[in-house]
């Protein structure tokens, strides 16, 4: 048996991230291994752990995200693809690439996080299973392996499903599918050894990108501070708090 | 062109692993364990987990054998989010340092290869209640009878005494000798006659267990001494000498603390209708605490790159680390308290812990007074 990971490199939650001429300036932020990616990267090392087999990383992006495959190689996956491409990508675009690389790779399951904390598509696993005529699932929050098929409980907005799929099959992961292991020291030391092979997008015939970003801005959170005298009315005070709580604030 | 502060790919990865683990797992607990005097034995378990603990132990004996560079890494992270917890890695670290320096390949095997299989610590237990700095006045008896040593005596202010396996325990055979009477013997913690007093009320690094050890005739065997009879002293100043670094390293993870607590408060908290950050008087804080900090910071970094080295200059580098990041530290979080007010004096904020948790860093692993003697021994030893 053999199980991937899709993985995105992605900037940590706690950077402060900077726009710089309408784009984002990820200079200076942390970089990290996608937290929803986290859980596809668990999800293949204990698949490997209970059936035997080989659980391996793939991902499409630039040359620095070998820094989150060596996250990936240190929570224990065996070995990663890396489809290297510098700029913008979207996801269908990316998802050519990576349709060649698993079709050579032929794993029976792929895990992919449900979202990209980066350029929040959630397309990028659905685009995959498309590319390949894979089935998809999506928002997994249950996993078990069968023979020759697999089933998984997915997440609706108001409830679940349980489905049975034929694999191969791609899934998304949703939060509380595990919980993600840190990579261990060992692990950083033996990732090291572990194969990542490189693979230039141009060379699987992919340039380029069918969604350009023209522009980007960060949503500014700002405090209003407004501030309601009580100390001459109380219950009129009290009246206003709970209408501006009510209708501005829109919590009650 | 030797010149180079980069860290290695693992060792950026090592510094992501731990900046995690001590942003998630310790941070939110520290209060906690240190209102209740607790030892987080759940987090010495995770640390184990996750390769974090007795790092030292070398490859023969089933360890990693990493360095203190390594070491530094860790500890500034765990000392940003708790100093009493990393105190507890910290001293083991102390307890395994004079095996490494003086034990037998047998005896790393015997005495540091468990540490590997489970969660578990070493200790090192060379105070008294009646000599701290002035070490070689011990007083902890050991008499050789046959194939044993019998060992009688007290030592003072031990971290993980009695969680650990064993402590490497300094004692004489013979007071009148002073430092050349002193033998290093590890003596682990079920042999009989060893009994242990928890000490309550310190003013901070509480969730760091420290105890009193009572040795009533407790019969060790001769395979257990660490190097020659005599040799004891020697090797408990070597260990030190490499072992304050990790404190230095503590040190920069608190004032990093106090800073970024510091910077944070600054921009939210208004005065006179505008964020204090505005104010000279403010600005003027954090920028002391940040030259405090980074001069620190690389000087530790260039301490335990020495002794990795095994550069003899590492005796006074890492004794000025210690003093230095330790008063820097210190300064920090005081002025973090004076940033925060009123707020700064009270628990609900974690600046007031930074101040009571790095006060001992002043203290332990040899004064800042005996630090500043080292450093003049050395500068005086080069002219003579």
């Amino acid at each position: 048996m053999k199980y991937v990971a899709i993985i995105r490199q992605v900037p940590d939650g706690e950077s402060k991230i900077k726009t710089d001429g309408g784009r984002v300036n990820l200079e200076g932020a942390t970089l990290i291994l996608d937290q929803m990616d986290e859980y596809a990267v668990e999800e293949i090392i204990r698949l490997k752990e209970a059936n035997g087999g080989e659980a391996v990383v793939v991902a499409f992006g630039p040359e620095r995200t070998e820094e989150a495959m060596r996250t990936a190689l240190a929570m224990g996956a065996d070995r990663g693809v890396l489809v290297t491409a510098e700029g913008y990508v979207d996801p269908v675009t990316q998802a050519g690439a990576l349709a060649k690389v698993l079709a050579e790779e032929a794993p029976d399951v792929v895990f992919t996080g449900g979202q990209q904390a980066d350029w929040d598509s959630q397309a990028l696993g659905p685009a995959v299973a498309e590319a390949l005529g894979w089935p998809s699932i999506t928002w997994t929050t249950a996993f078990e392996l069968g023979d020759g098929h697999a089933k998984a409980t997915h997440d609706l907005d108001e409830g679940a499903e349980v489905v049975r799929v034929v694999l191969p099959a791609v899934f998304t992961t949703q939060q509380g599918l595990n919980e993600p292991r840190y990579p261990t020291l060992p692990g950083i030391m033996k990732a090291k050894k572990k194969e990542i092979k490189k693979i230039a997008a141009a060379e699987l015939g992919v340039s380029g990108s069918k969604v350009e970003i023209v522009e980007q801005e960060i949503m500014e959170l700002e405090r209003k501070q407004k501030i309601i005298d009580g100390t001459k009315d109380p219950a009129a005070a009290a009246a206003e708090l709970v209408k501006l709580l009510h209708e501005e604030a829109k919590v009650l | 062109m030797a010149l180079d502060f980069s860290l290695t790919d693992e060792q950026k990865q090592l510094q992501q692993l731990a900046r995690r683990f001590a942003r998630e797992q310790v941070a939110p607990r520290a209060a906690e364990y240190d209102q209740n005097e607790q030892v987080p034995w759940e987090l010495v378990e995770q640390l184990y987990e996750i390769g974090l603990l007795n790092i030292s132990v070398p490859e023969e004996a089933g360890g990693l054998g990493l360095g203190l560079v390594e070491e530094v890494i860790i500890g500034e992270e765990l000392g940003w989010a708790d100093m009493g917890f990393y105190t507890i890695p910290m001293a083991s670290e102390l307890g395994i340092t004079p095996i490494l320096i003086a034990g037998t390949e047998e005896q790393k095997r015997r005495f540091l290869g468990p540490l590997t299989e489970r969660p578990s610590l070493a200790a090192f237990a060379l105070s008294e209640p009646g000599n701290g700095s002035d070490a070689a006045a011990l007083r902890t008896r050991i008499v050789r009878e046959g194939d044993e040593y019998v060992i009688t005596g007290t030592k003072m202010w031990i971290s993980n005494a009695k969680e650990a396996d064993f402590n490497v325990v300094f004692a004489t055979f013979d007071p009148a000798l002073r430092h050349k009477g002193v033998i290093a013997i590890v003596v682990e913690n079920d042999r009989e006659g060893v009994s242990f007093n928890k000490i309550h009320g310190k003013m901070g690094q509480r969730a760091a267990p420290t105890y009193e050890i009572i040795y009533d005739d407790v019969r060790v065997p001769v395979e257990n001494r660490l190097g020659e009879e005599g040799a004891g002293f020697k090797i408990a100043m070597l260990t030190l000498d490499k072992t304050r670094i990790p404190v230095a390293a503590g040190s920069v993870g608190v004032a990093r603390r106090a800073l970024d607590e510091s910077a944070k408060y600054a921009l939210e908290r208004e005065a006179f209708g505008r964020p204090i950050a505005d104010f000279q008087a403010i600005q003027f804080k954090l920028a002391e605490m940040k030259m405090g900090l980074e001069t620190a910071r690389i000087y530790t970094y260039y301490a335990a790159w020495l002794a990795d080295r095994n550069d003899p200059e590492h005796i006074s580098a890492s004794a000025i680390a210690k003093a230095y990041a330790s008063e820097m530290a210190f300064y920090a979080a005081n002025e973090a308290i004076q940033i925060h007010g009123g707020y700064g004096y009270v628990n609900d904020f974690p600046v007031e812990k930074l101040l009571r948790d790095v006060k001992l860093n002043q203290i332990y692993e040899g004064t800042n007074e005996i630090q500043r003697i080292i450093i003049a021994r050395n500068i005086l030893k080069a002219l003579k």
